[in-house]
């Protein structure tokens, strides 16, 4: 028996199909919630940053110090997003600045929706409906998070001295899709062999529009071009 | 592995279409994706062998994908150089210059469905 009509004619038999034209991305519905976020953000007139990296880059450490090196002069919140645990979002909060923990319970990066409801959490918390500058920190993942439009305004990738120079040649996508390229533990520069000039000319070869502004977080490093920078997004915005 | 949290997206957008058109089987799925997409072509075609096998309506469906070229616009000249694979020539053929901008190829397209 045919199990596509129930019909009792040979199971070789055709049955009339039909071309159907779609045209349509995957990722149509989170580009739509992407530009629903976009505009709540921008009716709230909060910058918002997407953080992609491998894990341990150093994104949380990079939140620390500039929670603590902008004081009260830009209001700044957080939203993390990790497969498992709180760790990242109490991290923050002992910084006293207004932070919600998503936790994908295992997918590899986050999604627009997820932010959307993400973003709602945010503003039941203190402080978290009056900000400047929200930072997205994605799922620690060089790859995955590079796909999905979250609604940001900028996007930004980390690579650590430790991890290697080669990261732009292997990983394009993160490149392409940003505009800020952060190398991040440069005071260890020293013990590791990541020639900062060719990393900078691989990853602007891919993407010519990036910025690039090495930093160590431990050391401060850096970190004057880093403020600049967060204070020219937020002039521009 | 997002490829597979795509391939759910794609299967998702297969059942609506098949309400939508009253079609109970998928013969033959097209897909675009291009080379800045971000998808790994072998595991996507991977998750979807996994994942179609799960429902009647597409568990026999063959997916079909085109590739297409990476294009390159030279901010020199304003060529597009056309690249069959993700590897460019650090230079335009055409006036040297060295700034090229990757230009498309970001395709992730569900083109069009066999259905019956
Ligand atoms: N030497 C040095 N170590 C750093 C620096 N920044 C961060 N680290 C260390 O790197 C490790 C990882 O830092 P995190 O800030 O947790 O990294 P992350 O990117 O948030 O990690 P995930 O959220 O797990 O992806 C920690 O042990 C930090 O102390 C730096 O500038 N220099
Ligand atoms: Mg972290
Ligand atoms: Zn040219």
């Amino acid at each position: 028996m045919c199990d596509s009509c129930g019909c009792d004619l040979k199971p070789d038999h055709t049955h009339d199909s039909k071309m159907i034209e779609v045209h349509q991305s995957l990722l149509a519905a989170n580009s739509a919630m992407a530009e629903k976020n976009r505009a709540h953000f921008d009716s709230s007139g909060t910058v918002v940053i997407n953080m992609i990296s491998s894990p341990g880059s150093g994104k949380t450490t990079l939140l620390e110090k500039t929670i603590e090196a902008v004081g009260s002069s830009i209001r700044i919140g957080v939203i993390e997003g990790d497969i498992e645990t709180e760790r990242d979002a109490e991290r923050i909060r002992a910084k006293g600045v207004p932070v919600i923990q998503l936790t994908t319970g295992g997918a590899c990066h986050l999604d627009a929706a997820q932010i959307h409801k993400g973003l709602h959490l945010l503003e039941k918390e203190k402080g978290g409906d009056q900000l400047d500058i929200l930072f997205i920190e994605n799922v620690g993942n060089l790859v995955c998070p590079a796909t999905f439009d979250l609604g940001e305004h900028h996007r930004m990738v980390l690579v650590s001295v430790p991890e290697g120079p080669d990261k732009p040649a292997k990983y394009p996508k993160a490149f392409h899709s940003s505009g800020l390229f952060i190398i991040s533990k440069t005071d260890l520069l020293p013990y590791f062999d990541f020639p900062v000039n060719d990393a900078t000319a691989d990853a602007l070869r891919l993407n010519p529009k990036l910025r690039v502004i090495p930093l160590s977080a431990t050391s401060g490093d850096g970190f004057d071009r880093w403020l600049d920078y967060l204070q020219d997004i937020c002039r521009k915005h | 592995m997002h490829e597979l949290s795509l391939v759910q997206n794609l299967l998702q957008q297969l059942h609506e279409l098949a309400e939508e058109h009253r079609k109970t089987r998928v013969l033959t799925v097209y897909m675009c994706i291009g080379p800045f997409s971000g998808v790994v072509i072998d595991s996507f075609e991977f998750g979807f062998e996994t994942l179609a096998k799960e429902s009647q309506l597409t568990s026999e469906a063959v997916l079909i994908i085109e590739n297409p070229d990476a294009g390159y616009r030279c901010c020199g000249c304003n060529t597009v150089i056309k690249h069959k694979h993700k590897q460019k020539t650090d230079q335009c053929p055409n006036c040297s210059e060295t700034l090229l901008i990757p230009e498309g190829g970001d395709e992730l397209i569900l083109s069009r469905v066999e259905m019956e």
